[in-house]
């Protein structure tokens, strides 16, 4: 009996073991598997708005102009251009012997049906807003010329990502754009598949213009939890993961692993309803941002894992922080804005995401207790991303934690927000004659002292009228196989530096 | 009359069946609508407030939203019962596509959990009754409360921190392979996601088997088998186990229908790619036929599982007709 026990132990612990020990082998080293979060969820790169499909098309298609490390523009498959003296048409150059992957090749009527494809308001273009000032384009040989209705320098760093891929013009003419086509681009990789909610699968291009990848085939799988991204990576299931949540961050063993680290563009904001009460009264606002310790929440909701921002995230014209009515927590000034608004009590509901990303309810929850301290109460009206992104558009709120996306150019970050014609003023809920001047003098210029003089302004009137809040920037995380060589986070959140790293 | 009988209970069943089914659909239809948001928001998030009102209008078009609610209902229902189940936007292909190769994913996710927990429960439960009130007795009723009071998800986490931390194994960072493709893969990635959920079942089971079994047992035709001399073994497997299985089956039947529904999160942290995660998913995008095509099948195979439960109770009790 003894031995029939013993008998069955032994063979349960050899098919445990044999288990562990039969784990399929690793992928060569020469791919590389990537977990994300998010699955993709179209694959026409002009109407992209998911991160996931962003990053993904990224690596497909290419743009004229590419932002790289430090957020320099730098060439993509335009390798000059130069303004008129009145900034009103901008002639680029092409790059030359540059293909599609069906073997096509790019030229600039290629570039000029992409555009124009992207201003059809039909194709509902997610970036059509950031080049409106186009009004015609010509295309002769390798040069594209741009017709502009008023100076526009900011356009150059509008013309990168993918939003802004350059297709094919027979592709364009056929309708074979999105949908269920393969995509065709010009970029370091050809798609392959696409298993809905599993994975997309890519190839390294043996023609693009920068030269053969070294990776030679990516799969982004979709993994919806970022705890078991961290897990598969341990295993050494997968190479490269992709993660928002500074807790998972801060659990990630470098000894093991690789971990990129760079400051977003995006940044979070108490946005103030300046149209509805308590909130259209200057010196409430004022308290609100007195009151609030953007350290304290950043050390605790954020984990320590980002940096007081004020508005303007872009780096060549970053806000100070310092130069605001309260650069730290200042209860009796809080206390002292209120006295002169001449209200004793203010109570306001705030609008939170619950699934937006994984700090919101935490960073909602520290701003209530550290308003409550001046004698605010913040109630939080907390909802899921789905619910919350109709309320936020319509402006139906008093005031919202939110997360906005930054871009490297104030231009295209803010104008939708604060100038009186924006698509989102309903969203800022305040605008000026002033403000509108600043942008325009700051789009029009292509002195960088005359453009930063612009954006100071823009963030002073924008500070010094606590038109929102402007708490921090999160980080981008990426974390990566020890193995991975030459690759390079970009504050973008774009995989595009795959193309020139390698694994081994 | 009597040889009527059965075939008015059966027109009576499928009349209910489709009444309830009927009343599902009309009910997910209108709290997908109630909801704020809808296909545009779900899709292009705070960008659609960069649109124009035409290119709203044209989306709006594009996901058959521009419809009057009947338009939009019947649509849905004249596709789904045609069995294309609708179209899921955010994937590019039809939502029987979808459901092709998720539901099979949580088919069996549930059935090998359900047998995992089907087992450890009748094993602890029986092994809890034979000695009521003693320390074995104990252990089971705890190993029950734990295995209720320990939520699916720290379960989950905990097991793939220590697997991938402490022993470098996480098949399901791999990509998700059918039984067919690599069945050995399958078995592997399928192991742990079972384990969680099967310990789920397998605590109301415990219950359910411990107090059937204690009422079981004090029969008189039990003490006559004893009194015959029968083995104790046979008495307990074969009498008082088998007289005590109709809530055994009612349980393991309803958690059956759980898991087949409600293994989101498990899903979620081993990357499974089921139904769970497919209608989560369309909630999120407001991918209406998704969502509305998903709850239907979940409900179809509630009314199945019924069905068969009520066939596998006529086989172990033959009084009930």
């Amino acid at each position: 009996m003894k031995r029939k026990k013993l008998a069955i132990a032994a063979l349960a612990a050899s098919l445990a073991v044999g288990t562990l020990a039969a784990q399929p082998a690793k992928a060569a080293s020469t791919s590389l598997a990537i977990g994300s979060v998010l699955d993709i969820d179209k694959l026409d790169p002009h109407t992209a708005t998911n991160f996931a499909t962003v990053r993904a098309l990224g690596l497909v298609y290419s743009s004229l102009i590419e932002v790289g490390p430090a957020n320099k523009l730098k060439t993509g498959l335009a390798t000059a251009w130069q303004f008129s003296a009145d900034g009103k048409t901008l002639r680029l150059t092409l790059r030359e012997g540059v293909k599609f992957h069906d073997g096509s090749t790019f030229d600039a009527v290629d570039a000029k049906a992409s555009l124009e494809r992207i201003l059809d308001p039909k194709t509902t273009a997610a970036a059509r807003a950031n080049i409106s000032t186009i009004t015609s384009i010509s295309a002769s040989g390798r040069y594209l010329t741009l017709n502009l209705s008023v100076s526009n320098i900011p356009i150059l760093a509008a013309l990168d990502g993918v939003n802004m891929a350059m297709l094919s013009s027979t592709d364009i003419a056929a309708g074979k754009v999105g949908g269920t086509n393969k995509p065709n681009g010009t970029g370091a990789y050809k798609f392959e598949s696409w298993e809905p909610t599993q994975s997309v699968k890519l190839s390294a291009n043996p023609t693009y213009w920068m030269g053969e990848p070294k990776i030679s085939d990516i799969t982004i799988r979709v993994i919806p939890n970022e705890a078991s991204i961290l897990s598969a990576m341990n295993a050494g299931t997968i190479q490269f993961g992709i993660i928002s949540d500074p807790l998972i961050a801060k659990q990630v063993n470098t000894r093991k692993l690789k971990l990129y680290k760079t400051p977003a563009l995006a940044y979070y904001a108490l946005q103030l309803n300046n149209k509805v009460a308590p909130f259209n009264d200057k010196n409430v606002r004022l308290a609100v941002q007195c009151a609030l310790d953007r350290q304290e929440v950043v050390n605790t909701a954020m984990l320590g894992q980002g940096a007081i921002s004020g508005p303007i995230t872009s780096p060549a014209y970053r806000s100070s922080t310092t130069a605001r009515p309260c650069p730290k927590a200042d209860l009796a000034k809080a206390k002292a804005y209120l006295t002169a608004s001449g209200k004793t009590d203010v109570t306001f509901k705030a609008l939170v995401t619950s699934t937006g990303w994984a700090t919101s309810v935490a960073m909602a929850q520290n701003i209530k207790a550290q308003l409550a301290k001046a004698g605010i109460t913040m109630e939080l009206d907390i909802t899921d991303q789905a619910t919350y992104v109709p309320r936020w558009l319509a402006g139906d709120f008093v005031a919202t934690l939110a997360n906005n996306g930054g871009r490297i150019d104030p231009d295209t970050m803010y104008t939708r927000y604060f100038t009186s014609t924006g698509n989102l003023n309903k969203v800022a809920t305040y605008a000026s004659s002033t403000l509108d001047a600043n942008f325009l003098k700051g789009k029009s210029s292509a002195k960088s002292s005359v453009r930063a003089e612009a954006y100071t302004a823009i963030s002073k009137e924008l500070e010094d009228n606590a038109v929102w809040v402007w708490i921090a920037t999160p980080f981008e995380y990426r974390v990566a196989d020890k193995n991975l060589k030459n690759f390079t986070a970009l504050t973008t959140g774009s995989l595009l530096p795959l193309r020139s790293a390698s694994l081994g | 009359m009597n040889k009527r009988l059965p075939s008015t209970v059966f027109f009576t069943r499928l009349a209910s069946v489709i009444t309830t089914l009927f009343g599902i659909s009309i009910f997910v239809f209108i709290v997908l609508r109630v909801i704020p948001g809808d296909s545009i928001t779900g899709s292009l998030g705070i960008e659609t407030g960069a649109l124009t009102p035409e290119q709203i209008e044209s989306l709006r078009a594009y996901y058959g939203i521009d419809k009057s609610l009947f338009g939009q209902y019947f649509s849905w229902m004249g596709s789904f019962l045609t069995g294309d189940f609708g179209f899921a936007y955010s994937n590019g292909v039809s939502v029987l596509e979808l459901t092709k190769s998720a539901l099979p994913v949580t088919i069996q996710l549930a059935l090998f959990g359900t047998i995992f927990g089907v087992i450890l429960g009748i094993s602890v439960g029986m092994f809890s009754a034979s000695k009521p009130g003693s320390v074995r007795d104990f252990a089971g009723q705890f190993f029950g409360l734990l295995a209720l009071a320990v939520p699916g998800f720290v379960l989950a986490t905990t097991l793939v921190t220590v697997m991938a931390n402490v022993f470098g194994y996480f098949p399901n960072g791999f990509e998700y392979m059918s039984p067919w493709e690599d069945p050995w893969m399958n078995f592997q990635q399928m192991m742990f996601p079972s384990l969680v959920l099967g310990i789920a079942v397998a605590a109301p089971v415990m219950r359910t088997t411990r107090s059937a079994l204690l009422e079981t047992v004090d029969k008189d035709f039990i003490r006559t088998a004893h009194g015959k001399g029968v083995k104790h073994r046979v008495v307990q497997f074969k009498h008082v186990l088998r007289n005590s299985l109709i809530p055994i089956v009612t349980m393991t039947g309803i958690q059956f229908g759980y898991l087949l529904g409600g293994a989101v999160i498990t899903e979620k942290i081993f990357a499974m790619p089921g139904m769970g995660r497919q209608i989560l998913d369309a909630i999120n995008k407001r991918e209406y036929a998704t969502v509305q095509s998903s709850v239907m099948i979940f409900a179809i195979m509630f009314v199945l599982i019924n069905l068969i439960t009520d066939i596998i109770y006529r086989r172990i009790d033959p009084r009930i007709k």
